[in-house]
């Protein structure tokens, strides 16, 4: 029972079934009315007839204007004789009263009217079934045609209900014959303006499908282009392996091979990364010390750092909690830790700081720093530093260009704004992220 | 021969240097757009092998300049960028060849060798001269069919002389296109080069033209 046209066929059936009986039953009850009216006036007018007419002349078979009528006739003495009956009734009542009155027998309801002349009293009655069978009669007919059309309407419905419902029908096959690759907007024109507002949301959902499916495509074609280059670099490295003449060349080809596989592999693993960070309904929130990650991340980060003789620690820390998901806010930690570490020349300082800002008064929740005395990244490229794959011009080492698009990607997420800017004391770079009261 | 490889990316610029240099050539390397604009009005080279996304300049605006300057130095395009369009933007530009990376070192050693041959007007790879025949891919040297050995640089000076016999070489612009960048000259490498090659294929083979510089005997 969940098609529109079968339920608004139950709907509209059922009303026509219930505006019909009640009509039928209100005809039934002025028929009634009408009835009772009618045979009143002939059991009256029968009685005053009989009542002029001496009671020798009755016949024992009364003429009856109409036999449906079903009249019966007594006729008693003054003294209470009951001189004559015109039909053996036995339950008839055996006294009248003058005038109308109604009673119930064994055999129903009776309507009588008792008139006395100068030397008899005379009785008409009659069933009441009589009138009440006129009355079903006359409601019946007038509810036949109704009945009668009945299945006419049922059929009308159908086709009427089919003819509004055209346009949903067209717009289903629409949709079903679509190529999964085509996320233009469906055609709002024509449609029921009860439809219209489905359509938009579709049309909607299929816009910002697409532009998820654009994003994705383009993602893709970037990140084959990316990785050409440290395949390149492999290849090139297999060729210069293989043209090596003595010991000393092959050992320093197969060095330079195993920095190229290196480097191959930290590009996969930072797409992977990014890939893990991009938007997710099913996205981790819990109330996290910020200060115990920062900590934990700065720990295992030192080891990179010691390699390029750079001084990494914490230069401040308060506690401070954030919402959401530990992994992901290691990530970003990491990630900022070890582009410092990375771009710093040796012998340089990176500090790690964790604020808490979420006392009365400010608008931000826990802030992260890290500040180091690297070179620094010019204004101009701040904003283009976030963009997937970009590298500052004469970046060495190369990274995966991938390192602030992660960050970005997961502060995001987080609500958090991230900030580059040159540290007044070192003129390395200094990045913020500010994290929302938590 | 001398080739200026411009290249921005540490690793694949390193590899093309060391296994080009294993090729005999002399391979000078810059990483930026505008270091190769500068060091081309300057300096002799034979061919550039130009990658194309290049910090501070662009690579396609690096050759349609160097083109603008009438310069013919052949100019070999490698890039990641792919697209047929690209190719042709690339070629349009002015390049003499094309190769998408990754590459093979091999087939990028065909190709400049190839370009170098074109450049010089020959059809056959071989270069041959009094009986004298160098066969530039495979670094070989016969003197009237008789394998001559030779070190690298000699073998270099002889293809550079051989490239086109009676064109006279002064010591410098020998030097230039013998030594790249960073390796060390001694004063006196050019006629200790010269005496080795008359060593190996006679005496009167390369001659000395007083006060300007050294050919090959014209035939």
């Amino acid at each position: 029972m969940n098609s529109v046209r079968a339920r608004l066929l139950a709907w509209l059936l059922g009303g026509v079934l219930f505006v019909g009986a009640v009509g039928g039953w209100f005809v039934y009850r002025n028929a009634l009315v009408e009835a009772d009216l009618f045979f009143d006036y002939h059991l009256r007018q029968t009685a005053l007839l009989l009542s002029d007419q001496p009671v020798e002349y009755l016949s024992p078979e009364i003429p009856q204007t109409n036999a449906d009528y079903d009249f019966v006739v007594q006729v008693w003495t003054l003294d209470g004789v009951r001189v004559y009956l015109s039909r053996p009734h036995a339950v008839l009542p055996a006294i009248t009263t003058l005038g109308f009155s109604t009673a119930t027998t064994s055999e129903g309801r009776w309507r009588m009217f008792g008139v006395q002349a100068p030397t008899k009293v005379i009785q008409v009655a009659q069933p009441m079934r009589v009138r009440e069978r006129q009355a079903v009669e006359l409601a019946l007919r007038t509810l036949t045609p109704f009945v009668l059309l009945m299945p006419m309407l049922v059929i009308f419905i159908w086709f009427a209900v089919g003819h509004a419902l055209e346009p949903v029908r067209r717009l289903t096959s629409l949709v079903q014959s679509r190529k999964v690759t085509a996320l233009d907007p469906l055609p709002a024109e024509n449609l029921p303006g009860e439809v219209q507002p489905l359509v938009g949301a579709l049309n909607d959902l299929l816009g910002r499908l697409g532009a998820a499916l654009e994003r994705e495509r383009g993602f893709l074609a970037d990140a084959a282009h990316e990785l050409r280059t440290p395949l390149t670099a492999l290849y090139l490295q297999m060729g210069t392996l293989a043209r090596a003449t003595n010991e000393a060349e092959r050992a320093d080809a197969m060095e330079k091979l195993s920095e190229g596989v290196q480097r191959a592999i930290r590009l996969v693993e930072q797409l992977l990364s990014l890939a893990r960070q991009e938007p997710r309904a099913d996205m981790v929130r819990k109330r996290l010390r910020f200060d115990d990650l920062a900590r934990e991340v700065v720990a295992e980060m030192v080891p990179l750092a010691d390699a390029r003789k750079i001084d990494l620690g914490i230069s401040a820390s308060q506690p401070a909690y954030v919402l959401g998901d530990p992994d992901a806010l290691r990530t970003l930690i990491r990630n900022l830790v070890d582009n410092a570490v990375r771009y710093t020349p040796v012998g340089g300082t990176v500090d790690v700081a964790v604020q808490d800002a979420d006392a009365p008064g400010t608008s931000h929740g826990a802030i992260l720093r890290v500040i180091d005395t690297g070179p620094g990244i010019p204004p101009d490229e701040r904003k283009r530093v976030f963009d997937r794959f970009y590298r500052p011009p004469g970046t060495t080492p190369p990274g995966s260009g991938l390192g602030m698009a992660i960050v970005k990607t997961i502060a995001d997420a987080h609500g958090a704004t991230v900030v580059l800017d040159s540290d007044p004391t070192t003129h390395g770079l200094a990045v913020t992220v500010s994290f929302p009261l938590s | 021969m001398r080739l200026l490889l411009v290249e921005d990316d540490a690793m694949i610029g390193e590899a093309l240097r060391t296994g080009l240099r294993r090729d005999g050539f002399v391979v000078d390397w810059v990483r930026d757009g505008d270091a190769a604009d500068q060091v081309l009005r300057t300096e002799p080279f034979d061919l550039v092998l130009l990658d194309l996304g290049l910090p501070r300049k662009d690579g396609l605006q690096l050759l349609k300049s160097l083109r603008a300057r009438n310069e013919m130095l052949p100019v070999l395009i490698i890039t990641a960028r792919d697209a047929v369009s690209d190719r042709v933007q690339g070629l349009d530009a002015g390049a003499d060849d094309y190769l998408v990376k990754p590459f093979d070192l091999d087939e990028l050693a065909a190709r400049i060798r190839a370009l170098l041959r074109r450049k010089s007007g020959r059809t056959v790879p071989e270069v041959e001269h009094l009986g004298v025949t160098l066969d530039p891919a495979a670094h070989r040297v016969t003197k009237d069919g008789r394998e001559v050995t030779l070190s690298p640089k000699e073998f270099a000076l002889l293809h550079l002389l051989m490239e086109r016999p009676g064109n006279i070489l002064s010591r410098t612009q020998i030097e230039e296109r013998l030594y790249g960048w960073g390796e060390e000259v001694e004063s006196n490498a050019v006629e200790v080069h010269i005496h080795g090659l008359r060593r190996k294929l006679g005496s009167d083979f390369i001659v000395n033209v007083r006060g300007v510089g050294y050919r090959v005997r014209p035939a």
